[in-house]
């Protein structure tokens, strides 16, 4: 059971036999789906360990004037 | 033997582990989609009926099962939580919300839009898969909406967890409704592998891959949200700060 490319050009790929408007409108959408739900977390993360790492240096500078 | 349950329940031990397995579950994730993706775009055959819309399906029909999965998984963190009170269970249940939120939306997108052209329309209130995927989405919303508005977070947490058990029961009807109702959005087509099918084995295979890909995405996407959450909740603790100092 072989497949071959079911396009002969770049434009026919584009179109998608005149369903262009759906099947890339949901690709578009289903890609947008995946890249924020895994780039978001991983700027959360950065943010996070940010903020920590700020906070711990804010505790230890004030306990420094208490000297 | 509660050793090990208590073990399993760190969220140390959670954070460590998933270290390790993030690399190949993105790997594998990242394999499964592209083959997936290319596949539907440049390979799959168009439908006779369908014509080439059937690489929409490709794309809603791995979206659309995997949003089952929410409900379940949260109602059973949400048990974890509420019996033994395990925390690190109602960390993974928190952020699956918003996930699965996401997940209903994409799927009542991306079927609308194969709708508009297959059925003639964008969306159909009779149709009882519609109705309660969309009541899904609202549910889940609601999940998020109620953890923010109670302040008490382990108050929150139960609250969530009661909801969440609550909203398998409309998994059931979603999963079923196109066998129980005479409904639009068809039944589930029989997963034979014979080409006088409707949706011949190739559009099956895809979606297969695309299944296994999309499913990958929701436990990386779902391990990377619980990791930061339990960076949050467990700020305290001597690893997280050692964590914070080496970043």
């Amino acid at each position: 059971m072989t497949q071959s490319i079911q396009f002969s050009s770049i434009s026919e790929f584009l179109d998608m036999g005149g369903y262009a408007f759906n099947v890339w409108s949901v690709y578009a959408i289903f890609a947008l789906f995946i890249a924020v739900n895994l780039v978001f977390p991983i700027f959360r993360k950065k943010k996070i360990l940010r903020d920590l790492k700020k906070r711990s240096a804010f505790e230890r500078a004030d306990t420094d004037s208490m000297d | 033997m509660w050793l090990w349950f208590a073990k399993l329940g760190s969220p140390k031990w959670f954070y460590d582990v998933s270290d390790r397995w993030l690399p190949w579950l993105i790997g594998a994730m990242s394999v499964f989609m592209v083959i997936g993706v290319i596949w539907a775009l440049l390979f799959l055959p168009p439908d006779y009926q369908q014509s080439f819309t059937t690489r929409i399906l490709v794309i809603h029909v791995a979206v659309a099962g995997t949003s089952l999965a929410f409900f379940p998984l949260m109602a059973v963190a949400g048990i974890i939580t509420l019996v033994w009170k395990m925390k690190l269970a109602d960390m993974v249940a928190k952020n699956a919300a918003a996930l699965g939120a996401w997940f209903s939306f994409v799927t009542l997108a991306t079927g609308s839009i194969w709708g508009s052209v297959m059925w003639g329309t964008w969306w159909e209130w009779t149709d009882a898969r519609l109705v309660s995927m969309l009541f899904q989405f609202f549910l889940l919303l609601s999940v998020v909406a109620l953890r923010s508005a109670i302040e008490d977070a382990d108050k929150a947490a139960k609250a969530c967890a009661l909801l969440s058990i609550v909203g398998c029961i409309n998994v059931v009807i979603i999963k079923y409704s196109v066998e129980w109702w005479n409904v639009l959005h068809q039944p589930a087509s029989p997963l034979s592998m014979s080409s006088d099918n409707a949706n011949g084995p190739e559009f099956w295979m895809a979606t297969g891959v695309m299944i296994i890909a999309v499913y990958l995405f929701f436990i990386v996407s779902l391990i990377l949200t619980t990791r930061n959450e339990i960076l949050q909740r467990e700020k305290r603790s001597q690893w997280v700060q050692d964590i914070v100092r080496a970043a």
